[in-house]
Parts: structure tokens; C-alpha cells; sequence
């Protein structure tokens, strides 16, 4: 059931999970019952036992005073969104050479945050709770909310790329005669947003990088005022509607 | 630790006016306190002001472990997910942080009751281990703590005093003293103090028993609900007596498994803390506790002898056979193979015939002794009898069997150390013997050296003489040629 080994690209079949060092699920809720809504966001995980679901789906109602029937709402949006993961869990991903580039663009409360990095698919003991723990750190900034809403993002993103990489991985088995165009594919598509690591480490370039590249990996944080705040919310709101 | 911790812990005003800066003196706050209470449990203590928080923050009495550098014994019981290093971003680092977070967080109002959601938003990691340790903080006071509200936190002090009580003594997990604290659920309604006849209902996760009444009325500990208790019947008839045959059970059960109660329960067929409350009851209980740990045998060995003494009169066969058993497992585990011997063969013979027996070897020791012309054996025997004298005088039997068997080890030792010494001194003389022939033919080589030298020493002399006369006649040859 291994993938196909290419000479080429070390590309070797690993068993699906979220690259991360916790196998930790992103989880959005987004609720509306009778005009109120819920927006949330944060990671579960998945080995706790389903009847933390409840628990937890009780405990945000009683915390945040909604009305009772969010709380089935809620636990069911949950267990959906763990039921997906779970689907992609017995399948092969490819675990080529990748680098993604990440990209942060979230506001959270008054706090505005855009940046873009590289990260490594490959590592699996890499932590987005530590990227976001050290940048929250680093960046003074005073909001607490930020950090996890950061964490969210990036393994938001990391878990689109692993299905990715899932789906590719099955096509491939799929497609078994055109393995040269298959591999092709493998890298276009899975690899749509990799790096290439020659052009980047080859012989003729250097680690360090352009001057033009700099304002793009630059992170930027930025502290709204209230009207500020209000005028995105709306647009947001209109966007979302 | 109460010292090190920077926040001031003393008695404060209803949670109303969060902000006095002064601290109260503590007599006035126990006072209040107990009104509001009917048990003190929670002693306030005063610390140093703290510069960051302008008002008083309460710690209970039974959490005045907590210290924001260090990890304390009951956070790794209660929380083991951090410190088993299960998975590489659970450590004990990150504990710290969701834990001094969230008290952080719950400090900087301590007046306002704080929600796990607000605190989950806050912190970065997955929601289910920061809801374990919100509910751990919560439930041991260090955040959402409300001395003056209700009696609500009434029952978990009692429960959190026996439950600190038994974790902070940390006595060496002997299984009577955790089942004190666990078979404190006997049917004493926490709130209420009554004593539930009819029907309990207990609550598993927080230790704590509730008469109908008081759980049909909804007053639980914030964070319990109802669900999470369930019904337990009190029937006179389950609580029946312990019959003899049941017991005997206990005892096998015992015997077998030693500390392991589950198995002790199933063998018995009754809950271990039927068991163990019933063990405890028993009038010789005390000792059977102390069998099962082989550790000192002397001490033990009184006790049991002192029990065995006891029972002898006894007429049930169930204590006695066990004490039989018992006094032979003391000696039986003995390295020394002898003494188990010894042990085994009086245990089967019965005590009086063993005693008996021992008693007539050690006499006809001391006669053959006496008899014994050997003189290096006369003071070993002579201690050997002071010995012996001394255990016929106790009556211990196994004892006296003991010092028998030491007086023929010493004697047979004595003996050895004889045929060495003979061996020795002959092994020297011999080799005396090879060096006088050595030095003899030595001297004979000498003499012999001697008469060559001679010899040559005369040659050399004659050599002499010719060459002399040589040279004499050549000269004169020459002269007259």
C-alpha cells in the first residue's frame, strides 16, 4: 500500500495526520439559531473521548449564556468536523520535500496581524502553539486572544495542505501507468504552493534573502481603534453574507 | 511555600467591594468566616503585599501548596497527561503556563467569577487538557473562590480536606488509610449531615454523597450537575454480617493476594471496602497487617508469637491454622536453609512437640559437650550452653532449635580450622627440608670452585717459570753465538 518511491523527489507514503507535533484538529464553529451566532474557533483534540464533546459544547453554553440549543449544535458541528479528520485518518499522505509558505491575515479584537512564512511540511515536531506562543511574545502583544487565534491559522492551513496531499497521494495510485506525468502532477498540484528547494538552496543562490522579498515576510501587527474595529466587522459581515 | 507565593492571602470582605488595600487582621476574619461557614476549614494566613494586585485574593487552607515556580506532588496525581511525556508538546512547561495563566487571569478580578470560555479563548493549546486544568484549579480553590457565598463550598472542604488530607500527608500508601478517606462515604449526606437511609446519591467525580433531599433541592458545588450523580440504594440486607465461611475467605483471599484488595474483594465476593472495613474490625487485625509486609523478622516474630500464644486457647480452626501459617513465615522466608528447615518441621510438628523436642537435643548437646575433650571447643561450648540456657529459659521453640544446630556449626568450624593449621605447618617444614638441600649442594659447588682455582692458579705459575726459562736461555744462546 506504499505510495510509488520516486528516485526523484524521496517521496515516501506516511499515514495522514496534521504535520504538527500534537495531532491537534482545527475546529470552526459557526452557528446561527433564531438570529444569534457563534463564532468559533480552536483545536481539539482528537484522542479525547467523544463525551468530551458534550462536556465541552455544555460548558460553552453555560459559560457564554446562549440558549440550550446550541449546545446540540454545537456538539454535532464538532463531531462532524472530528468525523472528517477521521475519514482522512487511515489513508497515505505524501510526505515529499515541502515548504509551504504560510500566511496569516486575522484580526482578533483590536489587533490586526498579517505575515507570511515558510514552514516545513516535513517536520513532524513542528508546533503552531509554539510559533504562536513565541511570536505573541516577541511582538509584545498585550492581547491573549491573539496567540490561539494565530495557532487556529496556521494549522487551519497545514490540514488543507495534508488533504491535499492526501487526495494527490490517492490519485496517484490511480493513475499507475503515466508515472512519469503522474509524478509531474504529484508535484504540480500537491505541490502547487511548495517551494522549489534547488532554486532556493541551490548552488547559485544564496540562504539569505532578496531585499525585494523582505516586506513580504515581514510580519505586521497592528492595533485598531474602535471605529476601526466596527468599519471591518461590517464589511466582514456583508463579505460573509 | 506559603511564603513564597506573591499574592497576600487573608480573609476578605464580601465579594462585593473588590478593592481594600488594607488586609483585615485575621481574628475578625475568622470570625466572619465561621459565621458564614459552620467548619473553618479554611485558615487565612498573611503575607507579604504584593505590588501587582490592589485587593485580597483567598487561597483555602488546603491549596497553600500552590507556587508559581514549582509543581506540587497532587498536580502530577491529578493531572498526569502533562507529566508522562506522552506526547512531545505536553510537558510539564507547558502546564505551568495554562495554570499560571489562568490564575493570572482569574487575579486580575479575583471579585468576578471567571468561565472556562474566556480563558480558553485566551490560551493557545487544545481545549481539552486547558478544560482539565481549569476544572483542577477551580475544584482546589485557587480560582473562583468564594468563602462567603453559600455554604456551597462546605461540602467540598470536607471532601477536599479528606481528599488533601490523605495526598499531602503522603503517607506510603498504606491501603487502611486510603480507605479511610474513600469509605468516608457512608451514608453521611455532605450538605446536610444526615444520615441517608433510604437512598444516596454519590458522585464519583468529586467524592461527595448527597441525601435525596438535598439533591432534588440542586445545591451542588458549582461545575457539578446533576447528571453526574447516580443512585445508590442503601439495603440493610447487603450490608449483612460476615459469616464465618466469608471470613475464611477474607483470610485466603488475604494470604494470596496480600495488599492487592480488588482481587481480596472478588475472591470474597463483597466490595473492598466492605472487606477492608471488616478486616480492620477484627480483633486481630492489626497483626495480619503487619504480616504481609516480610520485612523485620525478629519484631515480627514476637508478634506472632505473642499471637500465637493468644489463639492457642482459641478454639477456632480458621486463626490458629493461620497463625500456624503465619509463624512459619517468618523463618520460612530465612535465607539460611537450615532455619527454614527448622521452621518447616516445627510448624508441622505442632508447638508444644517442637519445644519438646529442641529441649531434649539441646540437654544431650550440653552432656556431649561436656564430654568433649577438645579444649578449643570448651568456651564456644560454653557459650553455646549460656545460649541455650537462656532459650530453654524463654521457651521459644524454634530458638532453642536455632542454637542447637549454631553449637554443631561452631564445633565442626573449629575442627576445620585445626586440619588447616596442621596442613600449613607441614607444607612449611617440607619446604624448609628443599632449601638446606639447596644450600648443601651449594656449598659443595663451592669447594669444588675452590680446588680449580688452585689449579689454574698453579699453571699459571709453571707457564711462568718455563717462559723464564726461555727467555734465559736465549740470551745466553745469543752471548755465546
Amino acid at each position: 500500500m506504499k505510495g510509488q518511491t520516486s528516485a526523484l523527489s524521496k517521496s515516501t507514503a506516511v499515514k495522514f495526520r496534521i504535520p504538527t507535533a500534537e495531532n491537534l484538529v482545527p475546529i470552526r464553529l459557526d452557528i446561527e439559531v433564531d438570529g444569534q451566532r457563534f463564532k468559533d474557533a480552536f483545536t481539539w483534540n482528537p484522542s479525547d473521548p467523544d463525551s468530551e464533546i458534550v462536556v465541552f459544547a455544555k460548558r460553552t453554553v453555560k459559560d457564554m449564556k446562549l440558549p440550550p440549543v446550541f449546545v446540540t449544535h454545537i456538539a454535532s458541528s464538532i463531531q462532524s468536523q472530528l468525523a472528517d479528520f477521521r475519514s482522512f485518518e487511515g489513508q497515505d499522505m505524501y510526505a515529499g520535500e515541502k515548504i509551504v509558505p504560510i500566511k496569516l491575515d486575522l484580526r482578533v479584537n483590536h489587533t490586526l496581524v498579517k505575515d507570511q512564512f515558510l514552514w516545513d511540511l516535513n517536520n513532524f515536531e513542528n508546533d503552531p502553539e509554539e510559533f504562536a506562543r513565541t511570536f505573541c511574545r516577541d511582538l509584545a502583544i498585550d492581547d491573549p486572544e491573539v496567540g490561539p487565534a494565530i495557532a487556529f491559522a496556521i494549522r487551519e492551513q497545514l490540514y488543507e495542505i495534508a488533504i491535499q496531499s492526501v487526495a494527490s497521494a490517492r490519485e496517484s495510485r490511480i493513475s499507475k501507468k503515466g508515472r512519469r506525468g503522474a509524478e509531474h502532477a504529484i508535484v504540480s498540484k500537491a505541490g502547487g504552493t511548495a517551494m522549489d528547494l534547488v532554486k532556493l538552496f541551490g548552488h547559485k543562490s544564496s540562504v539569505v534573502r532578496k531585499r525585494k522579498e523582505w516586506d513580504v515576510y515581514e510580519p505586521i501587527v497592528d492595533l485598531l481603534s474602535n471605529e476601526e474595529v466596527d468599519a471591518l466587522e461590517a464589511r466582514e459581515e456583508r463579505n460573509g453574507r | 511555600m506559603v511564603t513564597k507565593s506573591t499574592v497576600q492571602e487573608t480573609s476578605s470582605e464580601p465579594p462585593s467591594s473588590p478593592t481594600p488595600v488594607k488586609p483585615e487582621t485575621p481574628v475578625t476574619g475568622t470570625e466572619s468566616r465561621d459565621a458564614a461557614t459552620a467548619t473553618a476549614t479554611a485558615k487565612p494566613t498573611v503575607a507579604p503585599n504584593p505590588p501587582n494586585y490592589q485587593s485580597d485574593v483567598n487561597v483555602p487552607s488546603y491549596s497553600e501548596w500552590f507556587c508559581w515556580d514549582k509543581i506540587h506532588q497532587c498536580e502530577v496525581r491529578f493531572l498526569p497527561e502533562f507529566f508522562e511525556s506522552r506526547s512531545p508538546s505536553k510537558v510539564p512547561r507547558v502546564y505551568m503556563y495554562y495554570r499560571n495563566s489562568i490564575i493570572k487571569h482569574y487575579r486580575a478580578d479575583p471579585s468576578r467569577k471567571i468561565s472556562f470560555t474566556d480563558v480558553r479563548k485566551a490560551l493557545v493549546g487544545d481545549v481539552g487538557s486547558i478544560r482539565r486544568v481549569f476544572d483542577f484549579l477551580e475544584a482546589w480553590g485557587l480560582i473562583n473562590y468564594f468563602p462567603s457565598a453559600l455554604n456551597k463550598p462546605l461540602k467540598w472542604d470536607d471532601n477536599k480536606d479528606s481528599k488533601a488530607a490523605s495526598n499531602i500527608a503522603a503517607s506510603p500508601s498504606n491501603s487502611i488509610s486510603k480507605d479511610d478517606s474513600t469509605s468516608k462515604r457512608n451514608c453521611n449526606c455532605n450538605h446536610c449531615k444526615s444520615i441517608c437511609s433510604i437512598a444516596c446519591f454519590v458522585c464519583d467525580k468529586y467524592d461527595m454523597t448527597l441525601c435525596a433531599r438535598c439533591y432534588v433541592r440542586g445545591n451542588y458545588q458549582v461545575g457539578v450537575t446533576s447528571s453526574d450523580f447516580r443512585r445508590v440504594e442503601i439495603n440493610e440486607d447487603s450490608k449483612s454480617d460476615w459469616l464465618d465461611k466469608d471470613t475464611l475467605h477474607l483470610f485466603e483471599a488475604l494470604m494470596h493476594y496480600g495488599d492487592d484488595w480488588r482481587k481480596v474483594a472478588q475472591h470474597v465476593g463483597r466490595s473492598e471496602k466492605d472487606c477492608v472495613s471488616h478486616f480492620i474490625k477484627l480483633p486481630f487485625g492489626e497483626e495480619f497487617v503487619g504480616s504481609t509486609d516480610i520485612g523485620d523478622v525478629d519484631a515480627k516474630y514476637k508478634q506472632t508469637k505473642d499471637a500465637g500464644d493468644a489463639e492457642c486457647g482459641l478454639g477456632s480452626c480458621v486463626t490458629s491454622s493461620s497463625n500456624k501459617r503465619m509463624r512459619l513465615t517468618p523463618l520460612a522466608d530465612a535465607s539460611n536453609p537450615i532455619m527454614a528447615q527448622a521452621a518447616f518441621l516445627s510448624a508441622l510438628a505442632g508447638a508444644e512437640v517442637a519445644e519438646n523436642a529442641a529441649r531434649a537435643a539441646v540437654t544431650t548437646l550440653s552432656q556431649v559437650d561436656y564430654r568433649s575433650s577438645i579444649g578449643s571447643f570448651g568456651p564456644q561450648a560454653r557459650n553455646a550452653r549460656r545460649h541455650e540456657a537462656d532459650a530453654v529459659s524463654n521457651g521459644n521453640t524454634n530458638l532453642n532449635a536455632a542454637e542447637g544446630t549454631w553449637v554443631d556449626a561452631n564445633s565442626q568450624l573449629e575442627k576445620e580450622e585445626l586440619d588447616v593449621e596442621r596442613a600449613i605447618s607441614g607444607i612449611t617444614q617440607v619446604q624448609m627440608k628443599e632449601i638446606q638441600d639447596k644450600i648443601v649442594r651449594f656449598e659443595a659447588m663451592d669447594l669444588q670452585m675452590e680446588k680449580e682455582w688452585q689449579q689454574l692458579e698453579q699453571m699459571k705459575n709453571m707457564l711462568f717459570v718455563d717462559q723464564l726459562t726461555l727467555l734465559f736461555n736465549k740470551s745466553s744462546a745469543q752471548k755465546t753465538g
